[in-house]
Protein backbone atom coordinates (compact mmCIF):
# COMPACT_ATOMS: atom_id res chain seq x y z
CA UNK A 1 0.00 0.00 0.00
CA UNK A 2 1.42 3.28 -1.15
CA UNK A 3 1.67 5.78 1.71
CA UNK A 4 -0.20 8.53 -0.09
CA UNK A 5 -3.12 6.39 -1.29
CA UNK A 6 -5.55 7.56 1.35
CA UNK A 7 -8.57 9.73 0.91
CA UNK A 8 -9.26 12.35 3.58
CA UNK A 9 -12.86 12.34 4.71
CA UNK A 10 -14.09 15.24 6.83
CA UNK A 11 -17.33 15.63 8.74
CA UNK A 12 -18.66 18.22 11.19
CA UNK A 13 -19.83 15.74 12.38
CA UNK A 14 -20.07 12.83 9.91
CA UNK A 15 -23.40 12.05 8.26
CA UNK A 16 -25.32 9.07 9.71
CA UNK A 17 -24.12 6.56 7.10
CA UNK A 18 -20.43 7.42 7.54
CA UNK A 19 -20.88 7.67 11.27
CA UNK A 20 -22.22 4.12 11.39
CA UNK A 21 -19.13 2.93 9.53
CA UNK A 22 -16.92 4.80 12.00
CA UNK A 23 -18.78 3.33 14.97
CA UNK A 24 -18.15 -0.18 13.63
CA UNK A 25 -14.49 0.65 13.09
CA UNK A 26 -14.11 2.02 16.61
CA UNK A 27 -15.90 -0.97 18.12
CA UNK A 28 -13.20 -3.23 16.67
CA UNK A 29 -10.66 -1.21 18.65
CA UNK A 30 -12.69 -1.43 21.86
CA UNK A 31 -13.74 2.21 21.59
CA UNK A 32 -17.17 3.81 21.58
CA UNK A 33 -18.17 6.76 19.42
CA UNK A 34 -18.42 9.87 21.63
CA UNK A 35 -21.79 11.57 21.13
CA UNK A 36 -20.32 15.04 21.71
CA UNK A 37 -17.95 14.95 18.74
CA UNK A 38 -18.08 18.08 16.61
CA UNK A 39 -15.50 17.29 13.93
CA UNK A 40 -14.15 14.06 12.50
CA UNK A 41 -11.46 13.26 9.97
CA UNK A 42 -10.90 9.78 8.54
CA UNK A 43 -8.16 8.47 6.31
CA UNK A 44 -9.87 6.01 3.98
CA UNK A 45 -8.03 3.44 1.86
CA UNK A 46 -8.66 2.52 -1.81
CA UNK A 47 -11.28 -0.07 -0.84
CA UNK A 48 -13.30 2.42 1.16
CA UNK A 49 -12.21 1.08 4.56
CA UNK A 50 -11.25 3.43 7.36
CA UNK A 51 -7.51 3.30 7.99
CA UNK A 52 -7.25 5.96 10.68
CA UNK A 53 -9.53 8.40 12.46
CA UNK A 54 -9.43 11.38 14.82
CA UNK A 55 -12.21 13.59 16.20
CA UNK A 56 -12.58 16.85 18.06
CA UNK A 57 -14.98 18.07 20.75
CA UNK A 58 -14.34 21.66 21.90
CA UNK A 59 -10.60 21.64 22.65
CA UNK A 60 -10.28 17.89 23.23
CA UNK A 61 -9.07 15.35 20.67
CA UNK A 62 -11.13 12.19 20.90
CA UNK A 63 -11.57 8.74 19.38
CA UNK A 64 -8.12 8.46 17.80
CA UNK A 65 -7.55 5.06 16.22
CA UNK A 66 -5.58 3.36 13.45
CA UNK A 67 -6.71 0.14 11.74
CA UNK A 68 -4.65 -2.89 12.68
CA UNK A 69 -3.94 -3.40 8.96
CA UNK A 70 -2.09 -0.09 8.85
CA UNK A 71 -0.12 -0.09 12.07
CA UNK A 72 3.43 1.14 11.54
CA UNK A 73 2.62 3.33 8.51
CA UNK A 74 2.80 6.52 10.57
CA UNK A 75 -0.88 7.24 10.06
CA UNK A 76 -1.61 8.49 13.56
CA UNK A 77 0.57 11.63 13.33
CA UNK A 78 -0.94 12.23 9.92
CA UNK A 79 -4.53 12.04 11.03
CA UNK A 80 -3.81 14.04 14.21
CA UNK A 81 -2.12 16.75 12.12
CA UNK A 82 -5.23 17.02 9.95
CA UNK A 83 -7.38 17.50 13.04
CA UNK A 84 -5.00 20.05 14.58
CA UNK A 85 -5.15 22.00 11.32
CA UNK A 86 -8.94 21.93 11.54
CA UNK A 87 -8.81 23.11 15.17
CA UNK A 88 -6.47 25.92 14.13
CA UNK A 89 -8.94 27.05 11.49
CA UNK A 90 -11.54 27.25 14.25
CA UNK A 91 -9.10 29.32 16.32
CA UNK A 92 -8.40 26.59 18.89
CA UNK A 93 -4.68 26.32 19.62
CA UNK A 94 -4.52 24.76 23.04
CA UNK A 95 -5.56 21.12 22.73
CA UNK A 96 -6.02 18.31 25.21
CA UNK A 97 -6.37 14.58 24.86
CA UNK A 98 -7.30 11.73 27.15
CA UNK A 99 -5.81 8.36 26.39
CA UNK A 100 -4.70 5.07 27.87
CA UNK A 101 -1.37 5.35 29.71
CA UNK A 102 0.21 2.84 27.30
CA UNK A 103 -0.09 5.41 24.48
CA UNK A 104 2.23 7.83 26.28
CA UNK A 105 5.15 7.44 23.86
CA UNK A 106 3.01 7.74 20.75
CA UNK A 107 1.56 11.10 21.74
CA UNK A 108 4.80 12.41 23.17
CA UNK A 109 6.23 11.90 19.69
CA UNK A 110 3.51 14.17 18.33
CA UNK A 111 4.31 17.02 20.69
CA UNK A 112 1.88 16.31 23.52
CA UNK A 113 2.96 16.60 27.14
CA UNK A 114 1.52 14.78 30.14
CA UNK A 115 -0.46 16.68 32.77
CA UNK A 116 -1.49 13.85 35.07
CA UNK A 117 -2.07 10.16 34.86
CA UNK A 118 -4.00 7.59 36.80
CA UNK A 119 -4.11 3.83 36.39
CA UNK A 120 -6.64 4.09 33.57
CA UNK A 121 -6.23 7.52 32.05
CA UNK A 122 -3.51 9.80 30.83
CA UNK A 123 -4.30 13.47 30.24
CA UNK A 124 -2.04 15.41 27.86
CA UNK A 125 -1.83 18.91 26.37
CA UNK A 126 0.05 20.26 23.36
CA UNK A 127 1.79 23.01 25.30
CA UNK A 128 4.86 22.03 27.33
CA UNK A 129 4.44 23.19 30.92
CA UNK A 130 1.12 24.85 30.04
CA UNK A 131 -0.50 24.00 33.35
CA UNK A 132 2.46 25.25 35.40
CA UNK A 133 2.52 28.55 33.51
CA UNK A 134 -1.22 28.87 34.04
CA UNK A 135 -0.92 28.34 37.79
CA UNK A 136 2.05 30.70 37.98
CA UNK A 137 -0.11 33.38 36.39
CA UNK A 138 -2.79 33.14 39.10
CA UNK A 139 -2.78 35.75 41.88
CA UNK A 140 -1.50 34.08 45.06
CA UNK A 141 -2.24 36.44 47.93
CA UNK A 142 0.23 37.37 50.66
CA UNK A 143 0.21 34.44 53.03
CA UNK A 144 2.58 31.53 52.66
CA UNK A 145 0.81 29.10 54.95
CA UNK A 146 -2.65 28.11 56.11
CA UNK A 147 -3.98 28.32 52.56
CA UNK A 148 -7.30 26.75 51.68
CA UNK A 149 -9.30 26.12 48.53
CA UNK A 150 -12.86 25.52 47.40
CA UNK A 151 -13.81 24.26 43.97
CA UNK A 152 -17.40 24.89 43.06
CA UNK A 153 -19.85 25.33 40.26
CA UNK A 154 -22.20 27.96 41.74
CA UNK A 155 -25.08 27.54 39.34
CA UNK A 156 -25.99 30.20 40.54
CA UNK A 157 -24.27 31.60 43.67
CA UNK A 158 -26.59 31.08 46.70
CA UNK A 159 -26.55 31.83 50.42
CA UNK A 160 -25.40 28.23 50.85
CA UNK A 161 -22.23 28.96 48.86
CA UNK A 162 -21.82 32.24 50.66
CA UNK A 163 -21.99 30.47 54.02
CA UNK A 164 -19.45 27.85 52.92
CA UNK A 165 -17.04 30.57 51.76
CA UNK A 166 -17.49 32.65 54.93
CA UNK A 167 -16.91 29.68 57.22
CA UNK A 168 -13.90 28.47 55.25
CA UNK A 169 -12.36 31.95 54.97
CA UNK A 170 -12.49 32.28 58.75
CA UNK A 171 -10.34 29.15 59.03
CA UNK A 172 -7.48 30.16 56.71
CA UNK A 173 -5.22 33.09 55.90
CA UNK A 174 -5.92 32.91 52.18
CA UNK A 175 -8.81 31.12 50.51
CA UNK A 176 -8.68 30.32 46.79
CA UNK A 177 -12.04 29.95 45.14
CA UNK A 178 -12.15 28.11 41.81
CA UNK A 179 -15.34 28.41 39.81
CA UNK A 180 -15.77 25.47 37.44
CA UNK A 181 -16.33 25.98 33.76
CA UNK A 182 -19.10 23.66 32.76
CA UNK A 183 -20.70 24.37 29.41
CA UNK A 184 -23.77 22.44 30.40
CA UNK A 185 -24.67 24.59 33.40
CA UNK A 186 -27.75 26.71 32.95
CA UNK A 187 -25.89 29.83 34.01
CA UNK A 188 -23.04 30.64 31.62
CA UNK A 189 -19.53 30.48 33.10
CA UNK A 190 -19.00 34.25 32.81
CA UNK A 191 -22.21 35.01 34.72
CA UNK A 192 -21.45 32.49 37.45
CA UNK A 193 -17.95 33.94 37.89
CA UNK A 194 -19.27 37.49 38.12
CA UNK A 195 -21.93 36.55 40.69
CA UNK A 196 -19.37 34.75 42.85
CA UNK A 197 -16.98 37.67 42.62
CA UNK A 198 -19.63 40.20 43.62
CA UNK A 199 -21.03 37.87 46.28
CA UNK A 200 -17.72 37.52 48.17
CA UNK A 201 -16.24 40.96 47.43
CA UNK A 202 -16.55 41.95 51.11
CA UNK A 203 -14.47 39.02 52.41
CA UNK A 204 -10.87 40.27 52.20
CA UNK A 205 -8.88 37.00 52.21
CA UNK A 206 -10.76 35.32 49.35
CA UNK A 207 -9.30 35.19 45.84
CA UNK A 208 -11.75 34.16 43.10
CA UNK A 209 -10.20 32.52 40.05
CA UNK A 210 -11.53 32.58 36.55
CA UNK A 211 -12.50 29.22 35.19
CA UNK A 212 -9.80 27.34 33.36
CA UNK A 213 -9.25 24.46 30.99
CA UNK A 214 -7.52 22.51 33.72
CA UNK A 215 -10.36 22.11 36.15
CA UNK A 216 -12.04 19.57 33.99
CA UNK A 217 -15.75 19.56 33.74
CA UNK A 218 -17.42 16.19 33.55
CA UNK A 219 -19.09 17.38 30.37
CA UNK A 220 -15.80 17.21 28.46
CA UNK A 221 -14.47 14.11 30.13
CA UNK A 222 -14.57 11.23 27.68
CA UNK A 223 -15.54 7.71 28.63
CA UNK A 224 -15.33 6.11 25.20
CA UNK A 225 -12.13 4.18 25.89
CA UNK A 226 -13.05 2.86 29.32
CA UNK A 227 -14.53 -0.60 28.89
CA UNK A 228 -16.62 -0.67 32.01
CA UNK A 229 -18.77 2.44 31.79
CA UNK A 230 -19.74 2.25 35.47
CA UNK A 231 -16.06 2.73 36.34
CA UNK A 232 -15.79 5.82 34.17
CA UNK A 233 -17.27 8.20 36.73
CA UNK A 234 -14.76 7.02 39.34
CA UNK A 235 -11.83 7.32 36.96
CA UNK A 236 -12.91 10.85 36.06
CA UNK A 237 -13.05 11.95 39.65
CA UNK A 238 -9.67 10.46 40.58
CA UNK A 239 -8.03 12.22 37.62
CA UNK A 240 -9.67 15.50 38.57
CA UNK A 241 -8.49 15.20 42.18
CA UNK A 242 -4.95 14.28 41.12
CA UNK A 243 -4.71 17.39 38.94
CA UNK A 244 -5.80 19.44 41.91
CA UNK A 245 -3.21 17.84 44.22
CA UNK A 246 -0.23 17.53 41.89
CA UNK A 247 -0.49 20.96 40.29
CA UNK A 248 -2.80 23.42 42.03
CA UNK A 249 -2.21 22.39 45.65
CA UNK A 250 1.51 21.82 45.18
CA UNK A 251 2.23 25.14 43.48
CA UNK A 252 -0.12 27.23 45.59
CA UNK A 253 0.73 25.61 48.94
CA UNK A 254 -2.86 24.62 49.50
CA UNK A 255 -3.21 22.44 52.59
CA UNK A 256 -6.97 22.48 53.15
CA UNK A 257 -9.90 21.89 50.88
CA UNK A 258 -13.41 22.74 51.98
CA UNK A 259 -16.60 21.05 50.83
CA UNK A 260 -20.23 21.29 51.81
CA UNK A 261 -21.81 18.19 53.35
CA UNK A 262 -24.08 16.30 51.04
CA UNK A 263 -27.20 15.04 52.77
CA UNK A 264 -29.22 14.03 49.74
CA UNK A 265 -27.14 13.33 46.63
CA UNK A 266 -25.44 9.91 46.67
CA UNK A 267 -23.11 10.73 43.78
CA UNK A 268 -21.71 13.87 45.37
CA UNK A 269 -21.42 12.06 48.65
CA UNK A 270 -19.33 9.33 47.00
CA UNK A 271 -17.19 12.03 45.39
CA UNK A 272 -16.55 13.65 48.77
CA UNK A 273 -15.50 10.29 50.22
CA UNK A 274 -13.11 9.72 47.31
CA UNK A 275 -11.75 13.22 47.80
CA UNK A 276 -10.81 12.44 51.38
CA UNK A 277 -8.89 9.33 50.34
CA UNK A 278 -6.99 10.93 47.46
CA UNK A 279 -6.24 14.28 49.10
CA UNK A 280 -5.07 12.81 52.37
CA UNK A 281 -2.42 10.82 50.47
CA UNK A 282 -1.01 14.20 49.38
CA UNK A 283 -1.23 15.60 52.90
CA UNK A 284 -4.20 17.84 52.17
CA UNK A 285 -6.94 18.04 54.73
CA UNK A 286 -10.57 17.82 53.60
CA UNK A 287 -12.92 19.82 55.81
CA UNK A 288 -16.65 19.23 55.48
CA UNK A 289 -18.88 22.13 56.41
CA UNK A 290 -22.50 21.58 57.37
CA UNK A 291 -24.89 22.94 54.76
CA UNK A 292 -26.77 26.10 55.58
CA UNK A 293 -30.53 25.69 55.82
CA UNK A 294 -33.47 27.95 55.17
CA UNK A 295 -36.94 27.05 56.34
CA UNK A 296 -35.80 23.57 57.35
CA UNK A 297 -34.29 22.70 53.97
CA UNK A 298 -30.64 22.75 52.89
CA UNK A 299 -30.10 25.63 50.46
CA UNK A 300 -29.09 24.35 47.07
CA UNK A 301 -28.66 25.89 43.67
CA UNK A 302 -30.99 23.31 42.15
CA UNK A 303 -33.87 24.56 44.34
CA UNK A 304 -33.16 28.09 43.11
CA UNK A 305 -33.19 26.87 39.52
CA UNK A 306 -36.52 25.09 40.09
CA UNK A 307 -38.08 28.39 41.16
CA UNK A 308 -36.60 30.12 38.12
CA UNK A 309 -38.01 27.43 35.82
CA UNK A 310 -41.42 28.36 37.18
CA UNK A 311 -40.50 32.03 36.83
CA UNK A 312 -41.04 32.53 40.58
CA UNK A 313 -38.17 34.96 41.09
CA UNK A 314 -39.56 36.33 44.38
CA UNK A 315 -39.22 32.91 46.00
CA UNK A 316 -35.43 32.95 45.54
CA UNK A 317 -35.01 36.13 47.56
CA UNK A 318 -34.26 34.35 50.83
CA UNK A 319 -31.99 31.78 49.21
CA UNK A 320 -29.48 33.99 47.39
CA UNK A 321 -27.34 36.98 48.43
CA UNK A 322 -28.54 40.46 47.36
CA UNK A 323 -25.87 40.54 44.64
CA UNK A 324 -27.28 37.40 42.98
CA UNK A 325 -30.89 38.53 43.51
CA UNK A 326 -30.17 41.81 41.76
CA UNK A 327 -29.09 39.82 38.69
CA UNK A 328 -32.05 37.44 38.90
CA UNK A 329 -34.53 40.32 39.10
CA UNK A 330 -33.20 41.59 35.80
CA UNK A 331 -32.30 38.40 33.96
CA UNK A 332 -34.11 35.63 35.86
CA UNK A 333 -36.83 35.35 33.21
CA UNK A 334 -34.24 33.87 30.83
CA UNK A 335 -34.16 30.68 32.83
CA UNK A 336 -37.86 29.94 32.57
CA UNK A 337 -38.67 26.50 31.23
CA UNK B 1 5.77 40.97 4.87
CA UNK B 2 2.95 41.60 7.32
CA UNK B 3 1.42 38.73 9.30
CA UNK B 4 -2.32 39.31 9.45
CA UNK B 5 -3.79 35.92 10.38
CA UNK B 6 -3.00 32.56 11.90
CA UNK B 7 -1.56 29.97 9.56
CA UNK B 8 0.05 26.56 9.77
CA UNK B 9 2.36 24.45 7.62
CA UNK B 10 3.89 21.00 7.88
CA UNK B 11 2.88 17.91 9.81
CA UNK B 12 3.66 16.15 13.05
CA UNK B 13 5.11 13.18 11.21
CA UNK B 14 8.62 12.01 11.92
CA UNK B 15 11.33 14.03 10.08
CA UNK B 16 8.94 16.91 9.52
CA UNK B 17 8.05 20.03 11.48
CA UNK B 18 4.70 21.62 12.32
CA UNK B 19 4.86 25.40 12.13
CA UNK B 20 2.21 27.82 13.40
CA UNK B 21 2.39 31.55 12.70
CA UNK B 22 0.30 34.20 14.44
CA UNK B 23 0.20 37.99 14.32
CA UNK B 24 2.13 39.65 17.13
CA UNK B 25 1.85 43.21 18.46
CA UNK B 26 5.52 43.98 18.66
CA UNK B 27 8.55 41.94 17.73
CA UNK B 28 9.33 38.32 17.03
CA UNK B 29 8.46 35.57 19.42
CA UNK B 30 9.66 32.04 18.74
CA UNK B 31 8.45 28.99 20.64
CA UNK B 32 10.44 25.91 19.75
CA UNK B 33 9.73 22.30 20.61
CA UNK B 34 12.04 19.67 19.25
CA UNK B 35 13.06 16.09 19.81
CA UNK B 36 16.64 17.33 19.41
CA UNK B 37 16.20 20.55 21.36
CA UNK B 38 19.36 20.18 23.42
CA UNK B 39 21.54 19.32 20.42
CA UNK B 40 20.16 21.66 17.74
CA UNK B 41 17.76 24.06 19.45
CA UNK B 42 19.91 27.13 18.84
CA UNK B 43 20.60 26.20 15.21
CA UNK B 44 16.90 25.71 14.50
CA UNK B 45 16.06 29.08 16.09
CA UNK B 46 18.79 30.76 14.01
CA UNK B 47 17.32 29.21 10.84
CA UNK B 48 13.83 30.42 11.73
CA UNK B 49 15.16 33.93 12.41
CA UNK B 50 16.94 33.91 9.03
CA UNK B 51 13.76 32.98 7.16
CA UNK B 52 11.88 35.72 9.03
CA UNK B 53 14.59 38.25 8.10
CA UNK B 54 14.63 37.16 4.44
CA UNK B 55 10.89 37.78 4.28
CA UNK B 56 11.15 41.05 6.20
CA UNK B 57 8.83 39.90 8.95
CA UNK B 58 9.21 42.04 12.05
CA UNK B 59 6.11 41.19 14.08
CA UNK B 60 5.06 37.56 14.45
CA UNK B 61 4.66 34.74 16.87
CA UNK B 62 6.10 31.55 15.42
CA UNK B 63 5.79 28.17 17.09
CA UNK B 64 7.80 25.32 15.64
CA UNK B 65 7.12 21.75 16.69
CA UNK B 66 10.07 19.93 15.19
CA UNK B 67 9.97 16.18 14.82
CA UNK B 68 13.58 15.81 13.68
CA UNK B 69 13.38 17.67 10.37
CA UNK B 70 16.51 18.64 8.45
CA UNK B 71 17.35 22.33 8.08
CA UNK B 72 15.87 22.86 4.61
CA UNK B 73 12.58 21.27 5.69
CA UNK B 74 12.28 23.60 8.65
CA UNK B 75 13.05 26.63 6.47
CA UNK B 76 10.50 25.55 3.87
CA UNK B 77 7.79 24.94 6.47
CA UNK B 78 8.37 28.34 8.11
CA UNK B 79 8.34 30.13 4.76
CA UNK B 80 5.10 28.43 3.71
CA UNK B 81 3.40 29.27 7.00
CA UNK B 82 4.51 32.91 6.68
CA UNK B 83 3.15 33.17 3.14
CA UNK B 84 -0.15 31.64 4.22
CA UNK B 85 -0.34 34.11 7.11
CA UNK B 86 -0.13 37.14 4.82
CA UNK B 87 -3.83 37.00 4.22
CA UNK B 88 -4.23 37.15 0.46
CA UNK B 89 -3.18 33.58 -0.33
Amino acid sequence: MEYTNFYEEFGSPLNPRKRKKLEEFLAKQDLRYDEQIEETVNLVDGDGNIAATCSLHANVLKCIAVSENYQGYGLSPRVVTLMINRANEKGIKHLFLFTKPKNYQMFTDMGFYPITQTEDILLMENDRGGIDRYIDSLPKGNSSENIGAIVMNCNPFTNGHRYLVETAAAQCDTLHLFVLSEDKSEFPAAVRYELVKKGVADIPNVIVHQTSDYLISSAVFPTYFIKDISKAEDANCILDLKIFCEHFAKKMNITKRFVGTEPTCQVTNAYNQQMKTVLSSYGIEVIEIQRKEWDGRAISASVVRDYLHKCDIEATKNLVPPTTYEYLEKEGYRYKK
Amino acid sequence: MKIVKNAVAGTLESSDAYVQVEPNEAGIEIVLESVVLTQFGDDIKASVMEVLAENEVTNAKVSVNDRGAIDCTIRARVETALKRAQGDL
